[in-house]
């Protein structure tokens, strides 16, 4: 009650996720019994194969998608899961963890309501708890990207990206979009970004100026719009040689970060 | 084209959606979709319209004649609304597109052709990224259909429904399939399962299909103290696709498994003891079978049975929960052929440039600038160079819609 009035998504998130796993630690003790009632609570389509298949969990692939897909390790992808007419073989402490992302999001949606009354003692103390959290909120820095743009620090995938369109190369629409994200992101003038495309036989200055100010966040929902993730890079078929710094970052800004960190030793 | 011939496709397309135009196979939910369509002269997108019921949406095509139409994939509280934020997103189709542009085909294309826009230099096949001849980019490709292409673009769509049936579990009324009315297919899923996935889920089910992200380990080919062990035949999912496409490239000729980059020793080995090596399917596969063909050379056989059971599908489509897709029993305005749907467990014997014929009437005089032979129906035509030709209307329209014909007045 108190995490929900005082209304803070960062706040919400560690509270639900520290409960999800308590839940989750006490549930990977219990008979499989409790795991599947538990499971069906939240709908889910499991059952619990006999003995003699191996006496495994199988789930339905919605439901695993729907927690699962988060995930970043390669035994969570569906394409390397065991999976028949819909279903994912699963083992229980497998099923637990996945009840815990469904449990993270179930806190987190009761989070949400704000609609009562606190009696005035606990809300002068979820005042102070405010002013706490935003104490230490302060102190999480946030990285800032350096001003100049360093092309040495471009991941593999940008670099490619980068060297095609200044060679006056044809991109894909997903290929623009990482470039010119990226490019925004690392602190590139739009307008610099724009004249990038120049070169390009089909290039419509007013088209690329609405896109690239979009991206920017300077028109339209006014968000500024961040890099595809390397795992939907990856999809696409924008992810090319990646590299050992590659295996180590799941994002092509953290790349050129850790990048500019490792070969821009102070020069002085 | 000239006005005469966009005066003749654009009245043979009103002629269509006034008489032929059919409400079966359109989606569920008409009210929920936000429609868009492509005007022919001016090549804009009408965009953001909804209707209530079919008789509206016939209404608005006879009024606009656009060349080419569209709808939401997704379903929308307010699909009339301008913005995305407006619409109110309430879930979306499952939607897969395999169309020939994106794949590699036998026919390498032989029958597309390109002219450059810098210096009109002229070439066929797969178009290059700039002209051979001044370097512009600026190339403008004119695609045919060959009945390789939609071949190809089949077997494709019959992999991707196995997955979809074997391993997803969906049901053959869950899934529509449709032939493009260009050179691919469609399978949609409209079943409610589907509809709340997030792109991230929809990413997974790409992958999954198209073989993205698979580890050979997860799926028991492992390499232990010299000995290799790998899936069986009969195994399920994607285990069994990897051993069943390992089969298939062990029984084709040796110069695929040379194209793989293995060696020609290896692959003499191989080709040596074939019939030991498909035997041992029998028992514990052919891993360990011939002496000299190690962990290194498998993997590359394993990866290429991979490719060779994977989806070509366009990953873009799939995993974008706003995409605007044909419209089902619609005109394609590059072929004058429609969206068509492919009866449940028809694929095989579905003949496109059969079903997809929207015109079945009257003849058309047209002058053919230079067009390869093709079949529209049961009738072959062509090939035709700078000559006048009396065709059936689905034959002329199929050339002036391609833009290598124009109509005689």
């Amino acid at each position: 009650m108190m995490v929900s009035a005082i209304d803070d998504s960062y706040l919400k998130k560690r509270y639900a996720l520290l409960e999800a796993k308590r839940i989750s630690d006490f549930l990977k003790e219990e008979p499989p019994e409790t795991v599947i009632k538990i499971a069906k609570f939240f709908n889910w389509k499991i059952r619990r194969l006999s003995i003699q298949e191996g006496g495994k969990f199988t789930l339905h692939f919605a439901d695993f998608l729907r927690n699962a897909s988060i995930f970043h390790e390669k035994e969570w992808k569906l394409v390397n899961r065991q999976i028949v007419k819909g279903e994912v073989t699963l083992t229980q402490s497998e099923a637990v963890r996945l009840l815990e992302e469904e449990v993270k999001r179930h806190i987190e949606k009761r989070l949400q309501t704000t609609d009562f009354k606190l009696p005035e003692t606990i809300a002068a103390r979820v005042d102070h708890l405010k002013q706490l959290l935003m104490l230490r909120k302060g102190e999480l820095k946030t990285e800032e990207m350096p001003k100049t743009i360093v092309v040495d620090a471009f991941p593999p995938c940008v670099k490619a990206l980068y060297t095609a369109i200044t060679g006056g190369h044809h991109l894909s629409h997903m290929g623009r979009l990482t470039l010119t994200t990226f490019l925004i992101n690392i602190g590139m003038d739009a307008e610099d970004v724009i004249n990038l495309y120049r070169s390009l036989s089909d290039f419509n200055e007013r088209l690329t100026r609405y896109q690239v100010e979009h991206i920017a966040g300077a028109r339209g929902s006014r968000t500024k719009y961040r890099p595809p993730k390397c795992d939907t890079l990856r999809t696409h078929g924008i992810c090319i040689n990646p590299d050992e710094t590659c295996e180590r970052i799941r994002h092509p800004l953290k790349y050129y970060q850790r990048k500019l960190r490792t070969t821009q030793k102070p020069s002085s | 084209m000239q006005p005469q011939t966009l005066k003749f496709v654009q009245s043979k397309f009103l002629e269509y959606y006034q008489n032929s135009f059919r409400e079966d196979a359109l989606p569920v939910s008409l009210e929920k979709r936000e429609f868009g369509a492509l005007l022919f002269k001016e090549k804009t997108m009408v965009r953001h319209r909804s209707f209530l019921q079919f008789g509206q949406l016939r209404e608005f095509l006879c009024e606009l004649v656009p060349s080419d139409v569209y709808y939401s994939s997704a379903y929308y509280d307010n699909p009339a609304a301008d913005e995305m934020g407006k619409k109110g997103w309430a879930g979306a189709d499952l939607v897969f597109d395999i169309d020939a542009d994106h794949i590699q085909t036998p026919c390498g294309k032989e029958h597309d052709t390109w002219i450059c826009g810098n210096c009109d230099f002229v070439g066929k096949g797969v178009t290059p990224k700039e002209c051979p001849s001044c370097g512009s980019q600026k190339i403008e490709t004119k695609t045919w259909i060959c009945e390789v292409c939609l071949e190809t673009t089949k077997r494709e769509t019959e992999k991707l429904l196995d997955m979809l049936m074997n391993d997803f579990g969906f049901s053959t009324d869950e899934m529509r399939v449709y032939f493009s009315g260009h050179r691919g297919y469609h399978v949609h899923i409209q079943a409610e399962t589907v509809r709340c996935f997030d792109q991230a889920a929809r990413k997974e089910i790409v992958d999954y299909i198209v073989g993205t992200g698979l580890d050979f380990d997860s799926h028991g080919f492992r390499s232990a103290g010299g000995v290799i062990s790998g899936p069986a035949l009969e195994s399920s999912g994607w285990s069994g696709r990897i051993a069943r496409g390992v089969y298939d490239l062990l029984n084709s000729s040796p110069q695929e498994l040379e194209n793989l980059g293995l060696s020609k020793k290896v692959v003499k080995m191989l080709d040596e003891h074939k019939n030991k090596v498909l035997e041992s399917w029998k028992t514990t596969g052919p891993w360990n079978t011939v002496k000299g063909v190690g962990e290194a050379s498998w993997k590359k056989i394993v990866q290429r049975g991979v490719e060779l059971q994977s989806a070509k599908i366009d990953t873009v489509v799939t995993t974008d929960v706003h995409r605007l897709i044909r419209l089902a029993n619609t005109l394609h305005g590059k072929t004058a052929l429609k969206k068509t749907i492919v009866p449940h467990g028809k694929l095989e014997e579905f003949d496109p440039l059969k079903s997809a014929v929207a015109f079945e009437r009257d003849m058309a005089k047209v002058f053919v600038h230079e067009s390869p032979r093709f079949r529209i129906g049961d009738e072959f035509y062509g090939p035709f160079k700078e000559r006048k030709e009396e065709l059936p209307t689905a034959a002329a329209l199929f050339l002036l819609c391609k833009g290598v014909a124009e109509v005689v007045v």
